[in-house]
């Protein structure tokens, strides 16, 4: 594992694609950070949240390279034909593109430090919102990879981390949309449901899509409330997704297509 | 030792590998041949761990490849058919992450990588970027890679493609020399390598061993009879009478004649057991009648009429 850590950390910055990611992310929670600080009022928390909203661009950028560029070069085949497992590999890779997210944030940690000596606040709800900085990070890292593993080319598979990321981060916009169109649609149409099941079948289904938004059960830590379940959320479906991308790697020794 | 059973590939409808089996003994040089799309680096493929067989089993130094795949796969150095190279990292920086790969222990990879870099003869372009050397170079950093971990066989899938002759040559003596202490097994579609190179050949063809033996008896197997060219000055009539009345000579059949200059060409086809007597028989003749012998020589079958009348069938 540390052998593949190793490289692909150091090859982020062989390659622009370290140097483009800090550029990016340095810009950004530059231009945040002054706009706040020259209004006077400092919220760490806010803009983190506001750089989470960045993942869906950065994210890609980081991702798309790891198992794509292997395929197209042919050196996984170092992966299948070393004393390796794939496992290690596929950890290898994910734990050296958060290593980068990890480098990249220090950013932030300039700000809060500045904050701090300048009279601003830095409380617990900052701490809370790095938190789910890097949670949202392991969720959407693992999603990067998965689509890295797809396909052989770094553009497909950032097009195809671009809209999995969009799609969980408008998850609550989304349940919104779909719990009116399905008002609208059982209301008009001859089952002639009464409004108050109409009304509870859509609250419902609102609430089922918006429950796997991550953002919507993070709201709370910003503030200072702490809870696992979000954690737990985040790591196990980090962990489905690293599942997958192992399980897709091992199906290219067992295919007969 | 490499112990190849039955071993069955199937894509779709399609068999690319259909029930090969055969042995490669310690410090042998196997040669791997067949026409494009025989099934030879699935074959390699399915040896090294990278697929796997439909059925059929493959042992390396005892080791089933997908039951103890760690233990076979320290024992294997591979070099694909496309060298799996970073381009962005000097040579150094790969082999070390090769090392780091296979699980050599730090003591020993300073030592290790020096011999390799001098015995493929890398040396001087240890801290070049892979990306800006030149094919030949990619290839020999390839067959280091493969050397990584000192293991007891190499597998090579056509490790001179797309060279330079004497890049070819050196290739060559390399692998040569690598033979002195590892296993070889080596692919190519190109005869006169394998013919330099190798103790024993297996002809694949349409997934199928169609021939496993050493270049000599497969030649012999092939030909009852041995075949000499001899050119010479004279009267073709008369020498070719002559020819035939020596015992053991049984044909003559003129291969190019020009009666201007009367130099003509005859190939002499005879018992292959009679070999000697024949062409002492032949000599005498021919210095007895006056006639200057131009040339003389023997035509075993090369290799490459092995594989056309082994593969076309």
């Amino acid at each position: 594992m540390s052998a593949v850590y190793k490289r692909e950390l150091a090859s982020y910055f062989r390659s622009p694609v370290g140097y483009i990611a800090l550029a990016l992310f340095s810009f950004l929670s530059g231009f945040v950070f002054i706009n706040q600080y020259s209004n006077g009022s400092v919220n760490i928390s806010s803009e983190i949240m506001s750089l989470c909203s960045f993942f869906v661009v950065i994210i890609p950028v980081i991702t798309m390279g790891l198992f794509s560029e292997d395929k197209k070069r042919g050196t996984e085949v170092l992966f299948y034909t070393n004393p390796v497992s794939m496992f290690d590999v596929v950890l290898g890779k994910f734990l050296a593109a958060m290593t980068l997210i990890a480098i990249l944030f220090l950013n932030v940690i300039v700000h809060m430090i500045i904050t701090a000596f300048s009279g601003g606040v830095v409380n617990i709800g900052s701490w809370g919102s790095v938190i789910v900085f890097f949670c949202l990070a392991v969720l959407f890292t693992s999603i990067g990879i998965l689509a890295s593993a797809l396909t052989d080319t770094q553009i497909i598979s950032a097009i195809i981390s671009f809209v999995l990321i969009l799609v969980i981060q408008l998850l609550q916009t989304i349940s919104t949309l779909a719990s009116s169109a399905l008002y609208s649609l059982l209301s008009s149409s001859m089952l002639s449901l009464d409004t108050e099941k109409i009304n509870t079948i859509c609250s419902n289904t609102a609430a089922a899509i918006s429950w796997l938004s991550p953002f919507s059960k993070t709201q709370d830590f910003r503030y200072g409330v702490f809870s696992i379940s979000p954690l737990v959320y985040c790591v196990s479906m980090a962990l489905v997704f690293l599942f997958l991308t192992y399980r897709i790697l091992e199906k290219k020794r067992w295919s007969q297509n | 030792m490499i112990e190849i059973n039955n071993l069955v590939k199937r894509y779709g409808d399609i068999k690319a590998v259909n029930g090969i089996s055969f042995t490669v003994n310690d410090g042998e040089v196997l040669g791997f041949l067949g026409p494009n799309g025989a099934g030879k680096s699935t074959t390699m493929n399915i040896i090294t761990g990278y697929l796997s067989s439909t059925s059929g089993t493959v042992k390396v130094n005892g080791h089933d490849i997908l039951e103890e795949p760690e233990e076979a796969k320290k024992c294997i150095g591979y070099l694909p058919e496309m060298p799996p190279l970073y381009f962005d990292m000097t040579v150094l920086e790969y082999l070390n992450f090769i090392c780091d790969l296979k699980k050599v222990p730090k003591k020993e990879r300073k030592e290790q990588l020096a011999s390799i870099l001098s015995m493929v003869k890398i040396v001087d372009m240890a801290d070049r970027l892979i990306g800006n050397l030149s094919k030949g170079y990619k290839q020999r950093v390839g067959i280091a890679q493969a050397l990584v971990g000192n293991p007891d066989i190499l597998i090579l899938d056509e490790p001179t493609v797309g060279l330079d002759p004497n890049q070819i040559l050196e290739i060559r003596k390399l692998i040569r020399k690598l033979a002195d202490k590892h296993t070889v097994i080596l692919s190519s579609h190109i005869l006169s390598e394998i013919q330099a190179v190798c103790d024993r050949v297996v002809i694949i063809n349409q997934g199928k061993v169609a021939a496993i033996d050493t270049i000599t008896d497969l030649s012999s197997k092939l030909s009852g009879s041995t075949k000499l060219s001899l050119s010479f000055k004279g009267p073709v009539k008369e020498v070719t009478n002559k020819l035939r009345s020596i015992p053991g000579v049984n044909n003559v059949t003129s291969i190019v004649s020009n009666d201007d200059t009367s130099i003509h060409q005859v190939e002499i086809t005879a018992d292959s057991s009679a070999k000697n007597d024949v062409r002492t028989g032949v000599f005498y003749a021919m210095s007895k009648g006056g006639w200057p012998m131009l040339e003389f020589r023997s035509m075993d079958p090369s290799l490459e009429e092995i594989f056309l009348s082994i593969t076309s069938v």
